[in-house]
């Protein structure tokens, strides 16, 4: 095991290089830090501005624009998560790395099923809603169980 | 003034809670009598209550748990012998005292016994397991410690000032919304859950940094025992699961105190949204309790039958494989109200496959047996009990995992003859397991065979019994939380069960016979090596009780089971591991930050209850004060000399010389 093996070759002293997340900087030049930070907030703020144009563009498709703000937004967690966040790919980055992608995996896992699992009980449920111009709707009660597809 | 509360909130007319209340609140004012009388009550202040050692915290949860059980007990006496008169009859507990009991017995057991006694156990080990000094954030452990304990409060409150929630241990809305609960049961249940739930989170936090920041040098993940991988699952899980069910209770709150319709069935409300959340927190759980416990049987049946735990790896891999399904199963709690067969039939499968992994940890601890030495001693049967019943409860869950089955038994007897079955056999045998197999490093002297084995016995058979009956009770038609019933059918296993519940309080006497015997007999029980059991893992390297620090010098690791490659290596040279050169330890300070936050919370807690507004401010004020102040200390660490760790680890390696010479001539001779 190579983790292993690292570890054992440093024995003692992996305490000490073993960081803390947020201490990284404490040891670089400080200079490099906020160079890092400007660049990441430079980044952020385009991408705002690029949302906003887009919406207000006159020479975009117009259902390309739903996707284009899908994209910024995509983006612009990835600046965050690199600039402020610190996420990165090197070895040292492991915790934080899985950290972010078990948050992600559960809060998916949560909110769509959630989101399925709502809709789909609201899909078998009798209908309450006032009735709408369609004549199947003014039908008087269904079956609570069988199911009912809009 | 006084918001909603007034004398008429004791209730004088109902004598069984009444009685019931005085006399725990009797025996409570007489222990602390007898406390401050004695003069114990500045050792309790500065060693205890004060303590930010992880080996205190840790025993203080497991104290609270095991006082919390005996009530959450005498709750389920109660709701039998309820059962065993009301045969055509209305019984001595009147229905909206009863929907009080089995609602309190559920929320207790779950959340202030179970959780508490998981919690301790894997406070106490695991940084002694990972051969550190302590977690990650020691003030932070007594913060969660002492919120846990003022949620616990505020529910026994409940019994003599107000009312409890009827809800059952899910309050679930419309039920649970102002129109239907307009009493303050349900805000004594929110309450106590919200500050009890903020502790348990904090903890789940502070444990997952300590493994996965603080291990002794040379122990990667691979190495780590395998109770210290279960409990980095069940601590994953608190931080993903737990903000869920804040932030449920947090809605409910806000639909009760502030007009709200998150839940309401009216104004665009959705209550099976409340369904749908509280089980996505539910059922991750119930994997939060099982899989320390699951953590606790690996090492108790690894030592017990001398060898390494089989196919540590694939343990390893089980154990994350449940962590990560247990969150992709949790409609199966309400498979009966409302989704359709696609969604049905998805959870389903989900469920099932559990059983998977959960069956490789099952063959895995069965092949460490094979070939070994088995001791059967008090945790080693508690082990052997857990395997042979939770395989049953296992395949009753994956039978309720069927929906066109669970069509017919959800509700029943049955499943609560499920949940009991698996929550009894893995999380209370697995606190019992551990209590015994880990009591000796806490306090010093083992606890009392006999009495442990007397206590094991009645506990299984009382268990077998009652829930064999309730099974039963469900294939015949009975459903959960009723108040009285006329079937006659049912009648003679509702009997059964009901002499079941007896011989389950003798075992629960023995359990108490055999801690009194214990600490009476404690010098013929003393451990004087720091391991009594001819252990495997990093706890047993250091003396019983441990000092402050755990450890003089971190232990070195070079491989799995770290602490037997030690002991083997002494066994064989006939001499004790080289003295480290000592060093001056820092200490984190005691600090009483935790207990007046919770004292704060709790008042907080019983403000809101009762509307008193004031009140409520002021606990908050209190709290953020105590913050800040910890906030701006100056000194954070006090310093322990060299000398002083000298002394300490030469008073136990003096000893283990000993035990090693007198072995090694046992062995010669
Ligand atoms: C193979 C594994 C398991 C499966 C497939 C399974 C399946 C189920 C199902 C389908 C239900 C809902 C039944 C109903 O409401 O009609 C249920 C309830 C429950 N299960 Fe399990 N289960 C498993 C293991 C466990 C374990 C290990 C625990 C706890 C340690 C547990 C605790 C519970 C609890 C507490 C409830 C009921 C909660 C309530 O309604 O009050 N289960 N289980
Ligand atoms: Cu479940």
């Amino acid at each position: 095991m190579s983790h292993a093996d690292h570890a054992d070759a440093e024995g003692l002293d992996r305490h000490q290089t073993e960081v803390a997340p947020g201490e990284e900087f404490a040891e670089e030049d400080i200079g490099k830090g906020i160079r890092g930070y400007l660049i990441g907030l430079a980044l952020a703020a385009l991408l705002t501005v690029c949302s906003f144009a887009i919406v207000h563009a006159k020479f975009v498709w117009a259902p390309a624009v739903p996707v284009a703000v899908i994209v910024f937004a995509i983006a612009q967690m990835g600046v965050h998560l690199v600039f402020f966040l610190h996420i990165t790919t090197g070895p040292d980055n492991i915790n934080n790395v899985m950290a972010l992608a078990f948050g992600v995996l559960f809060v998916v896992l949560l909110i769509g099923g959630s989101v399925w699992i709502m809709s789909n009980m609201n899909s078998n449920m009798m209908p309450a809603m006032p009735p709408s111009s369609s004549p199947q709707s003014s039908q008087p009660s269904m079956p609570m169980i069988q199911p009912m597809r809009h | 003034m006084l918001g909603k509360l007034t004398l008429s909130a004791i209730p004088l007319d109902q004598p069984v809670p009444l009685v019931a209340g005085a006399v725990v609140a009797l025996i409570v004012l007489g222990v602390i009598a007898w406390v401050v009388i004695a003069g114990h009550l500045p050792y309790l202040w500065r060693e205890w209550i004060t303590s930010v050692d992880h080996k205190r915290i840790g025993a203080m949860y497991c104290i609270l748990a095991l006082v919390m059980l005996i009530r959450g007990f005498s709750d389920a006496i109660l709701m039998r012998s309820q059962h065993a008169v009301a045969y055509k009859a209305g019984g001595y507990l009147p229905p909206e005292h009863y929907d009080q009991i089995f609602s309190a017995h559920g929320v207790i057991m779950i959340f202030f016994g179970a959780m508490p006694f998981m919690i301790g156990l894997m406070n106490f080990a695991v940084p002694l397991q990972l051969g550190v000094r302590d977690v990650a954030f020691p003030t932070l452990n007594s913060v969660s410690f002492w919120l846990t304990a003022s949620g616990a409060l505020l529910v026994n409150v409940s019994l003599v000032v107000g009312e409890f929630a009827r809800t059952g241990w899910w309050p679930a809305p419309p039920l649970s919304e102002v129109t239907y609960s307009p009493g303050v049961g349900v805000d004594y249940y929110l309450w106590a859950i919200q500050i009890s739930g903020v502790g348990t989170l904090l903890s789940g936090v502070n444990l997952v940094t300590t493994i996965l920041k603080m291990r002794a040098p040379g122990m990667s993940y691979l190495r780590m025992p395998m109770f210290c991988w279960t409990a980095l699952a069940s601590n994953l899980l608190i931080i993903a699961a737990f903000p869920i069910l804040t932030a449920t209770l947090a809605m409910l709150i806000l639909d009760r105190y502030l007009g709200f319709h998150f839940f309401t069935d009216s104004h665009g409300g959705n209550s099976m949204m409340f369904m749908n959340l509280f089980w996505a927190w539910g059922h991750p759980e119930v994997y939060i309790l099982a899989l320390p416990a699951y953590g606790v049987f690996s090492e108790v049946i690894s030592t017990f039958s001398g060898k390494p735990l089989f196919a540590y790896r694939s343990m390893v891999m089980a154990t994350m494989a449940i962590f990560i399904l247990s969150f992709m199963v949790w409609l199966h709690h309400f498979f009966t109200m409302g989704p359709g067969g696609d969604v049905n039939g998805v959870f389903a499968i989900t469920s099932m496959i559990i059983a998977v992994p959960t069956g490789v940890k099952i063959f895995d601890w069965l092949f460490t047996m094979y070939g070994g030495r088995v001791r059967l001693t008090t945790a080693m049967l508690w082990s052997l009990g857990f395997m042979v019943t939770f395989v049953v409860g296992g395949a009753t869950g994956v039978l309720l995992a069927i929906p066109p089955a669970d069509f017919v038994l959800h509700n029943s007897m049955f499943l609560v003859a499920h949940f009991h079955n698996v929550m009894v056999s893995a999380v209370l045998f697995g606190a019992f397991a551990g209590y015994t197999y880990w009591f000796p490093k806490a306090f010093g002297f083992r606890l009392d065979e006999w009495w442990g084995k007397a206590a094991f016995w009645f506990g299984i058979t009382g268990f077998v019994i009652v829930f064999g009956c309730f099974y039963w009770l469900g294939l015949l038609g009975m459903t959960r939380r009723m108040q009285h019933y006329d079937v006659a059918d049912w009648r003679p296993w509702i009997l059964i069960s009901a002499f079941g519940v007896v011989v389950m309080f003798v075992g629960l006497v023995c359990q108490v016979v055999q801690l009194v015997v214990s600490i009476r007999r404690r010098d013929s029980l003393r451990d004087v090596t720091g391991d009594p059991w001819d252990g495997r893992s990093l706890e047993w390297a250091t003396a019983s009780p441990p000092p402050v620090f755990n450890f003089a010098a971190l232990p070195e690791v070079h491989g799995e089971e770290a602490y037997w490659a030690i002991k083997s290596r002494a066994r064989e040279q006939m001499r004790l591991r080289e003295e480290p050169a000592y060093e001056p330890i820092e200490m984190p300070l005691n600090s009483p930050t935790g207990f007046i936050c919770a004292f704060f919370s709790t008042l907080i807690g019983f403000a809101m209850i009762w509307y008193i507004w004031w009140l409520a401010a002021a606990g908050f004020l209190g709290a953020f004060v105590t913050f800040v102040v910890f906030a701006w200390r100056d000194t954070v660490e006090y310093e322990i000399p060299a000398s002083e760790v000298a002394k300490v680890n030469r008073a136990n390696r003096s000893t283990r010389l000993e035990a090693l010479h007198g072995a090694g001539q046992r062995r010669a001779a």
